[in-house]
């Protein structure tokens, strides 16, 4: 893959509403969790949520899902950074190419409970989902004319939807795609992960031997890349990062649970590698996908000590929750400030080390040296996907 | 301007739908011309009693699948994994030729009974005992999961959801990934199902429209779309001499009203499927080429489009025109030979796709 680059990044999670906001916040260790703000639900004892902050939605008259909201406000971010007039961007192949799950899922329970009760609910939860589509809401607000779709690949994609859209830019199909991941806080994933018993109940520990699941988050982010034809005549935007590889393996395995030996979290690791010509020694950490699962973190555990064994790697699920189809987007937005700033955050929620595993997340910040790195994200289904990015030029 | 570098070859078809199974049905019902619906039973007091629909039947499933790994999926992905199994047969491929191809899902509404049942689990029996089987099987990718599964198909695999443009956005994902040789093979289609409540609210939405028993597809004005489900799967390949039905040679997609559409095939394929709000699009079109429309055989469902890519593909072997006819008596005249033919959908939004099909691989110079 030639070298695909990010002129602009717009991120908002419960770490912060901005990408400086959320590396700050999570260099200084805080964790901003607690109680769902906008629903409520009959557990014994509620699960912490990293929810945004000072989002709010503007509920009177707007019919798009809070997804959708967030996913345009990262994408206004990302465009004014990377000075984008919508006039300059409607003369160009322009595409968008978003992760999600709740963003194109119909659990309107409401509606649904009514409809079951023979009532007649009205429309509008349906109607909001319908207008609501991540992509085509940004699509229609810039007015673009390329190529537009949302990926619902589960919890990878974010992550695939950057992947995706540095192909496209690859392979002439695009100037410039808007591409990343948005997910809000929803009741329905709430119960369901609670049902799968993988909710934690307290502050996840991704990697630590007393983890005991996740907390789910909300957010999004969104990069914009360019063709080098694009960037040519754009010397003067500083660019932000590169795409430098994008792989992707299927475990084939089970719908929840990853291959045991991470079959398919290799595979797409073989395949980024290859894609972007860099060694592994290169790489100065790995963003993880490091949930606090039990699986999850065991099987990225073994690989990375087969693959990176040597390489500095941490989670930041612990500052903003899993954010499910958003997470990749907004790990890849981390990684590329991360290499930017030449340090990064403590795997927050760590205690003590799993004896099983025979590596160790960053317990620190820690300093950095390289313009390299890797976002991975393992998902349901047996999605894998990995991202290598490159150090912008700021 | 095709977004398109290079043609893609298709291998294989693999159709199901209220049609029946496979090519052969599918054939037949085109000839007809219309497929005959099922009446529901509608669930809701309000509206009329019964409604029609297009269902589908995954019998033939254990043709390739041990029933008793079929417990746990459910009609939307059993309907997936029987369209793929279906498309691999017509192409020649053995699940043992599965490893590295790539596996590409769209789906307008995603697995929407099951995610209905999982929101019934939890107003029926609280938060605390919402069922985790379906929840885990109501996430969108779950076709592509059974399908990477059954087929141990370890390639990259994408599931998308674009409503109506969902066909056409796989589409794109699919020629990236041969064009940049990522797999030489990837098994390519769409899969939507029925439910009572998407009939529902087709009630609700339509409420001054009599329901229609079958859709009259160039009656741009009158509702009649006829809820229906099914999976059409194409297996696409980079190698041209694997063109069992021709080659995808050109894709175009974008905003009606900002485009310069040419459609320069011999025939032309509309996905008109009922809605009088994407009518008027179709309305407007004054191409030269004979028009036809197969939508009656195959309903009314976001992911229409793969349907008219299979009966394109079908029409170009067989060189038979199939489907409903815009003006019969004179294309039936002037139709003899014809070597392309595109599809064209189009959406209440004037977002529009349009699809080419080829005999042979074409001159992009």
């Amino acid at each position: 893959m030639s070298h695909v680059c990010v002129s602009g990044i717009g991120c908002l999670c419960a770490a912060g509403d901005t990408l400086d906001e959320a590396v700050s916040s999570m260099m200084a260790g805080q964790r901003h969790a607690g109680d769902p703000p906008l629903f409520e639900a009959s557990h014994p004892h509620t699960f912490p949520v990293f929810a945004v902050r000072s989002f709010l939605p503007e509920t009177a008259g707007d019919v798009f899902l809070r997804t959708s909201q967030l996913a345009l406000n990262a994408a206004q971010q990302a465009i004014t950074q990377a000075q984008w007039s919508g006039d300059e961007l409607r003369k160009l192949r322009v595409g968008v190419c978003i992760g999600t799950t709740v963003g194109s899922t119909m659990d309107v329970e409401s509606f649904y409970d009514e409809y079951r009760q023979s009532r007649d609910p009205e429309m509008l939860a349906i109607d909001c989902f319908l207008d609501s589509n991540p992509a085509a809401v940004i699509n229609r607000h810039f007015g673009l004319n390329g190529p537009c779709q949302t990926i619902v690949n589960a919890c990878s994609s974010g992550t695939d939807a950057i992947g995706m859209a540095a192909m496209w830019i690859e392979s002439g199909l695009c100037d410039v795609v808007i591409a990343g991941g948005a997910d809000e806080l929803c009741r329905t994933t709430y119960n369901g992960f609670a049902s799968l018993q993988i909710n934690s109940p307290v502050l996840s520990r991704p990697f630590s031997v007393d983890r005991c699941g996740l907390n789910l988050g909300e957010g999004a982010a969104v990069l914009i890349l360019e063709s080098e034809q694009v960037r040519e005549k754009r010397q003067h935007i500083a660019a932000q990062g590169y795409v430098l590889g994008y792989g992707s393996g299927t475990d084939g395995w089970h719908l929840t649970a990853p291959h045991p030996e991470g079959r398919g979290l290799k595979q797409a690791l073989a395949e980024a590698f290859a894609m972007s010509g860099i060694d592994r020694q290169q790489l100065a950490f790995v963003n993880t996908h490091g949930t606090g699962t039990k699986d999850n973190d065991r099987v990225e555990s073994l690989v990375l000590a087969d693959e990176l064994p040597t390489i500095p790697f941490h989670s930041t699920k612990g500052y903003t929750g899993h954010t499910l189809g958003a997470a990749g987007a907004i790990e890849a937005a981390f990684t590329l400030a991360f290499l930017q700033q030449q340090q990064i955050p403590a795997s927050a929620g760590f205690s003590e080390q799993d004896p099983e595993f025979s590596v160790t997340p960053v317990l620190e910040n820690r300093a950095i040296s390289g313009e390299v790195a890797l976002s991975e994200s393992l998902a349901f289904g047996g999605n894998n996907a990995v991202l290598i990015l490159g150090k912008g030029e700021l | 301007m095709t977004l398109l570098k290079q043609p893609m070859a298709i291998q294989g078809i693999g159709c199901i739908g209220g049609f029946g199974c496979g090519n052969e049905s599918f054939v037949a019902a085109l000839k007809d011309g219309y497929s005959q619906t099922t009446p529901i039973e509608s669930t809701h007091p309000t509206g009329q009693r019964y409604l029609p629909a297009l269902l589908a039947n995954t019998d033939r499933l254990t043709d390739f699948v041990p029933r008793r790994s079929l417990r746990r999926i459910d009609h939307f992905s059993r309907m997936a994994l029987l369209g793929g199994y279906l498309a691999l047969e017509d192409a020649g491929l053995a699940v043992e030729d599965c490893g590295r191809i790539g596996v590409i899902v769209a789906s307008g509404y995603g697995a929407a009974t099951t995610t209905f049942n999982f929101l019934e689990s939890i107003i029926d029996d609280g938060d605390s005992c919402a069922s985790p089987t379906n929840f885990s099987n109501s996430v969108h990718n779950v076709a592509a999961a059974y399908l990477s599964m059954q087929l141990q198909a370890l390639g990259p695999n994408l599931t998308i959801s674009q409503f109506d443009m969902s066909i056409s956005a796989a589409l794109y994902n699919a020629a990236c990934w041969l064009e940049q040789g990522r797999v030489d093979t990837v098994l390519v289609g769409g899969v939507d199902e029925h439910s009572s409540l998407l009939n529902y609210c087709y009630q609700r939405y339509f409420t001054d429209s009599v329901v229609a028993e079958r859709i009259a597809p160039f009656n741009f004005e009158q509702q009649s779309a006829v809820v229906a489900e099914g999976a059409a799967f194409l297996v696409l390949s980079r190698q041209p001499q694997q063109a069992k039905y021709g080659v995808i040679d050109s894709l175009v997609a974008g905003d009606f009203n900002q485009s310069a559409v040419k459609i320069d095939s011999d025939l032309l394929l509309i996905g008109a499927d009922g809605h009088r709000s994407y009518g008027e699009i179709y309305a407007q079109l004054s191409t030269p080429q004979p028009v036809y429309n197969c939508t009656p055989c195959y309903g009314s469902l976001p992911v229409g489009q793969g349907f008219d890519l299979a009966v394109a593909a079908l029409m170009l072997r067989n060189q038979e025109c199939y489907g409903i006819a815009r003006q019969p008596s004179r294309e039936s005249v002037e139709v003899n030979t014809f070597n392309s033919v595109s599809s064209l959908k189009c959406t209440a939004n004037d977002q529009f796709s349009l699809i080419r099909l080829s005999r042979q691989e074409c001159d992009h110079a």
